[in-house]
């Protein structure tokens, strides 16, 4: 868990990869991960980070978001 | 009296005909894909649920209905089988997971209850990666699938138990779900004809959940013109879907054309380098086929696609990890592992991580929109290669879903991203004699304009009637 300190030493000195992917973790809500799948996971998230960077820098000037469902009422 | 091997040869087409004029009956019908069920299934483990009792008896009540006049249309008392994905009233319902291996619905999803309005006979459930997470049709509780072409290599998935049934000649007809490349990629590998409407077209009330702004239904058989006799009855609105669109009555079958003479046939050639040379072959001979049936082959640019696979896959990822929320903290052990590990890895992915590739996703929306402006239907190869060996795992289809690249698989994945019609057909055999999938993916609602392409490439050709040697 992170407590004020640590908030305050990420303050200072930015986030690092490891804090980062902590961070990612504590979103999985207390499941019990074995190594292996933790070590999986963990490789799995830093690729995740650079797809979305790459996105991002893609999806720069697009105004809007992608929505599949069709305007209701329409035939076609 | 018709031999049961040679019931199992005929197409929906015929064997609809045939029962109508009751020349045929239901429950020979359904007797014959049984009994080669039962006896192919060891071999091919395509099925978690066989019907047998309830099937049967269903058949004896169509054949009544039909001798007294009541025909319902092309499906009644045709023998089909569908994915595990949908919930049926009474029978056993697992998604592949062993989380729900003892889940029996009280209701029916909204396929099947069209299917059994339009008299067709259920006569057993599919198997597939759990909840529609994989592409090989190996994640699944109840084993893998094997592919009746060679048993040693996957048949694809997720929908893999139904194309392989198909393939196999278990039923005519066979129903999916796809949410990345499950209906198209399996019906690739199987050497049969997979088509994934547009996005709203087939109600998904009732199945489960991949990723809600990429799931369609879909369905397999072994030609576009089966495909449109399957379509037709399931296709509609539906208000407990909020994705399901207004239509007119489907009519697929009866506007299926084969002149498809000006057609425009785009071609996207950067993306076809990594793809293995017989696979590259059989689609330029493809493209020789729909040439001289009058189509204007256009060559493509759309650099965009370039981020398509690795926008589907972070969408698919953040969705499935968002209906599976509750399952993954309580259940995350009864998870294949390869799927729990994915389903945490999109727990982690944040909100505005999820827009920000929805951005993404939009820019190569309004890529296509533009494109569909010039072309009619893209053309591709299904699969950038044949089958994958069983022995070869999940990495074994080459995908990149990572980076942006020209990986083929970009090619694979846009149409359900994009909620575009799509269809996987035949289209040749390598020297091992493994099938050769070709792609053709239409504007939205364009269906009937690819279904038209396959037709008219089916009516040139007899990749469609190939058949595995299993017996």
């Amino acid at each position: 868990m992170y407590n004020f300190k640590t908030v305050l030493a990420l303050k200072e000195n930015g986030m690092k990869e490891n804090d980062k992917v902590a961070h990612r973790l504590a979103l999985l809500e207390g499941v019990s991960l074995s190594t292996a799948d933790l070590e999986s996971i963990a490789s799995e998230i830093e690729d995740l980070e650079r797809v979305v960077t790459e996105l991002e820098e893609f999806g720069q000037g697009i105004p809007w978001i992608s929505l599949q469902v069709q305007p209701p009422g329409k035939k076609f | 009296m018709m031999a049961a091997a040679d019931i199992l040869e005929l197409s929906l087409t015929d064997l609809s005909r045939f029962i109508a004029a009751r020349e045929l009956s239901s429950l020979e019908t359904v007797n014959a894909a049984l009994t080669r069920l039962e006896l192919l299934d060891d071999k091919l483990n395509a099925f978690i649920t066989v019907l047998q009792e309830q099937a049967l008896a269903e058949a004896k009540k169509a054949d009544e209905e039909i001798a007294r006049g009541s025909y319902r249309g092309p499906l009644h008392g045709v023998p089909v089988s569908i994915k595990d994905m949908f919930a049926t009233k009474g029978v056993l319902t697992t998604g592949g997971s062993k989380i729900l291996k003892e889940w029996i619905p009280e209701t029916d999803s909204a396929l099947v209850e069209r299917l059994r309005a339009a008299g067709a006979i259920i006569i057993g459930k599919t198997n597939l990666d759990e909840f529609g997470h994989g592409g090989t049709s190996t994640l699944s509780h109840f084993g893998p699938v094997h592919n009746p072409w060679d048993v040693e290599r996957i048949a694809g998935g997720s929908s893999g138990g139904s194309a392989a049934a198909v393939a196999a000649g278990i039923g005519p007809l066979s129903y999916g779900t796809e949410t990345g490349s499950s209906v198209r990629r399996p019906a690739s590998y199987c050497g049969i004809t997979g088509f994934k409407p547009t996005f709203g077209i087939i109600s998904r009330h009732g199945s489960f959940r991949g990723a809600w702004s990429q799931d369609h239904v879909g369905l397999f058989a072994r030609s576009s013109k089966d495909i449109t006799l399957g379509l037709d009855p399931v296709a509609g609105f539906d208000a407990r879907d909020p994705a399901s669109v207004h239509q007119e009555k489907p009519a697929y079958a009866a506007w299926l054309d084969a002149n498809v003479k000006g057609l425009r046939v785009g071609v996207l050639r950067r993306f076809l380098e990594g793809v293995n040379p017989e696979v590259k072959r059989a689609f330029d001979a493809a493209l020789k086929v729909l040439a001289s049936a009058g189509c204007e082959i256009v060559e493509l640019e759309i650099p965009e696609l370039r981020y398509a696979a690795m926008t589907s896959m972070m969408t698919s990822s953040a969705e499935s990890a968002g209906v599976n929320r509750r399952w993954f903290r309580e259940h995350y052990h009864d998870f294949v592992p390869h799927v729990a590990r994915g389903l945490a890895v999109g727990m982690t992915i944040t909100a505005s991580e999820y827009l920000t590739v929805q951005r993404a996703r939009h820019r190569i929306r309004e890529a296509l929109r533009a494109v569909y402006e010039k072309v009619d239907i893209i053309a591709s190869p299904t699969t950038a290669r044949v089958a994958p060996l069983l022995s070869e795992g999940l990495k074994g289809s080459g995908d990149d879903t990572r980076h942006a690249s020209t990986n083929h698989s970009n090619l694979l994945r846009f149409p359900s991203m994009l909620g575009l019609p799509g269809c996987s057909l035949p289209c040749g055999l390598n020297p091992e004699g493994l099938p050769i999938g070709l792609q053709l993916v239409g504007a939205w609602f364009a269906d009937q304009t690819v279904l038209n392409a396959a037709f008219a490439y089916q009516s040139a050709t007899g990749w469609h009637k190939r058949r595995p040697v299993l017996d």
